[in-house]
């Protein structure tokens, strides 16, 4: 009979927080998402309307500048809730495009690699996979849309001669509650979405789709059946009527289409519990199906 | 007891309405454990179960008292899984895939550098570790992911066709890594076609197929409960003919074929207590000189083909 010496020591040290392990996930997805060169030229593409804005805002506050282009004054170049407002829904609608092309990088090469049996043979949850994929996404939106737009309020704040800053805090509550709403909702829906489309392009398109389908078919059933709530399924219109009054600028829609801030935040919502259903069902170790 | 075994009690999963595995119960020792079948026999799920990755339909599985449901963080520590799938996070060097994987355990960064360093010694990956994975052979990446398996000491590890792939080179290595994990009373489940190897290597075989367990044991021990199936037994002496002639003379002794270099003979028998009795006398006799006796079919190739069949159906 043999002898054998049983001196094998499993690790007995301690483990680290839970998220501490989500963020190396993050850290995966985001050089994931940053590896390609079209994501670092829409991201260069989605900072050229800030630093127009920018130059704006300089002019804006800038006496020798605002005499050279005309002495329009003021009301020539009004930096207010308006002008901030157009740069949110600008950045927001460039944060579709950024979105549109991370997400899937995010979650479309594991599902095809079979990377989940290796990733969730870790003390990591199907929780903490999607909640990683999440950050990095949400972080990569953020660079387009709150951080800049804060950044502008900021030298705003700066540049402008009187007590800008202050007397206008609502505008910034506004960006910020607007640029997270949009930037979590389109994390959501793009890693949903992603997760069920094998092919990135595709998933790509899909996530466009998403948001611009349901319009047209929310003008229609609006149309058809003379009702302001077919706009719910209209994402653009939801979300132009949502940062008007985050930002406190008076809307310029039809009185007819006016929708409840309550309905809009409801839509939203069951939408992200749609999306959250389809990663539930999705993102999995493995299914194995014999025939 | 039971906290060094991995137990599966009257487990069952299914995929919506298609089988994946029926009423499994199964107690494993520490060891090399081999699980056997045919291809979608259910040896994946047995090890995704295993493995906590699905939810067992029903029954009960515990490994080594530890269940994934109660507490995750224990249960992953004491588990190491390699996949047979070649997934690995896009441009990282076989260091940062483990140093990555240790941090997903939980490890400190310190701990995780340290057993990555290890665990690459351990696979003999060397300076390859260093490169870029997606430039690795088939070979490299068996490695990596056995180094990836193993890197945070796990008391369980499960390995899926961990010899697909490699060259007769490293599959010898990455045997003998096996089988020195498992003298060092490491649980190791694997998985695998390569019949000529498991023998090598198993304390026990579980077959399996069509989602149904066929046998599990020690190879020679389910050859012996195999009594349908008459046993091959090569005996080297330097009369084949007459021992043929003489074995054959009884009812038991249903087959002889004389070896094709002469100096030997296969026999059949049906009855394996009676058969070395006879056998005694004759060499007693002293009218054959016998000079080896050896069971020709107590392999796990002749298991599996008696048990299960070429067309993979259960016989």
């Amino acid at each position: 009979m043999s002898i054998y010496k049983q001196n094998y020591r499993a690790y007995t040290g301690k483990v680290t927080p839970i998220w501490t392990r989500v963020l190396v996930l993050a850290r995966y997805g985001y050089a994931e998402a940053w590896s390609s060169k079209i994501t670092v030229g829409i991201f260069v593409f989605s900072l050229l309307p800030c630093i127009l804005s920018l130059f704006g805002i300089y002019l804006a506050n800038n006496p020798l500048a605002r005499a050279l282009i005309g002495g329009q004054g003021p009301r020539g170049l009004a930096i207010d809730a308006r002008f901030f407002l157009n740069i949110l829904q600008i950045q927001s609608w460039l944060a579709l495009v950024l979105a549109s092309w991370i997400a899937p990088r995010l979650i479309t090469y594991d599902l095809a690699d079979n990377a989940m049996p290796i990733l969730l043979s870790h003390p990591i949850s199907r929780f903490g996979y999607v909640l990683g994929k999440f950050i990095a996404l949400f972080t990569a939106l953020s660079l387009v849309t709150w951080i800049p737009t804060l950044l502008l309020f900021f030298y705003e704040g700066y540049a402008s001669p009187q007590p800008w800053a202050s007397v206008n805090l609502s505008i910034a509550g506004g960006l910020l509650a607007g640029s997270l709403i949009w930037i979590a909702f389109l994390s959501i829906l793009g890693l949903a979405l992603s997760s069920w489309v094998k092919w990135r392009i595709v998933a790509t398109g899909i996530i466009f789709g998403a948001v611009f389908v349901p319009a047209g078919v929310g003008g229609i059933v609006s149309a058809v059946l003379r009702t302001k709530w077919g706009f719910l399924l209209n994402i653009p219109f939801m979300m132009s009527t949502l940062w008007e009054r985050l930002l406190g600028v008076p809307g310029l829609v039809h009185p007819n289409r006016d929708l409840p801030t309550v309905a809009i935040a409801a839509m939203l919502l069951l939408a992200c519990i749609i999306c959250l259903a389809m990663l539930n069902a999705r993102i999995r170790a493995r299914e194995v199906v014999r025939g | 007891m039971s906290d060094d075994r991995i137990l599966f009690e009257n487990v069952s999963k299914f995929y919506g309405e298609v089988l994946g595995v029926n009423k499994i119960s199964l107690t494993i020792p520490p060891g090399i454990t081999t699980l056997v079948g045919p291809n979608g026999s259910g040896k994946t799920t047995l090890m995704n179960l295993m493995t906590g990755l699905v939810q067992p339909s029903s029954g009960q599985i515990s490994v080594m008292g530890l269940s994934p449901s109660e507490d995750a963080t224990e249960f992953f520590r004491n588990l190491g899984y390699c996949t047979q799938f070649d997934f690995f996070p896009r441009g990282l060097t076989g260091w940062q895939f483990l140093l990555d994987s240790l941090l997903l355990h939980g490890m400190s960064r310190n701990d995780a550098f340290r057993l990555s360093m290890e665990a690459i010694e351990r696979v003999q990956l060397g300076d390859a570790a260093g490169r870029k994975i997606a430039g690795y052979s088939k070979g490299m990446r068996q490695k990596i992911r056995l180094a990836q398996a193993i890197a945070h000491h796990p008391r369980v590890l499960v390995l899926d066709e961990p010899l697909n792939g490699l060259d007769p080179m490293a599959r010898a290595e990455s045997i003998a890594l096996f089988e020195e994990l498992g003298r060092q009373g490491l649980h190791l489940l694997i998985s695998s076609h390569i019949l000529d190897e498991v023998d090598r290597i198993s304390d026990r075989v579980v077959l399996i197929t069509g989602g149904y367990l066929i046998a599990q044991g020690n190879i020679h021990q389910v050859r012996q409960e195999v009594r349908d199936k008459p046993m091959q037994v090569l005996i080297r002496c330097d009369h084949p003919e007459l021992l043929a002639s003489r074995m054959f003379a009884v009812n038991h002794c249903v087959e002889a074929r004389v070896h094709s270099d002469g100096k030997g003979v296969f026999l059949r028998t049906g009855d394996v207590d009676q058969f070395y009795t006879m056998l005694n006398g004759i060499a007693a006799e002293g009218l054959v000189k016998i000079e080896a006796v050896a069971p020709a079919d107590d392999d796990a190739n002749a298991i599996y083909q008696y048990l299960i069949g070429s067309d993979g159906s259960a016989s």
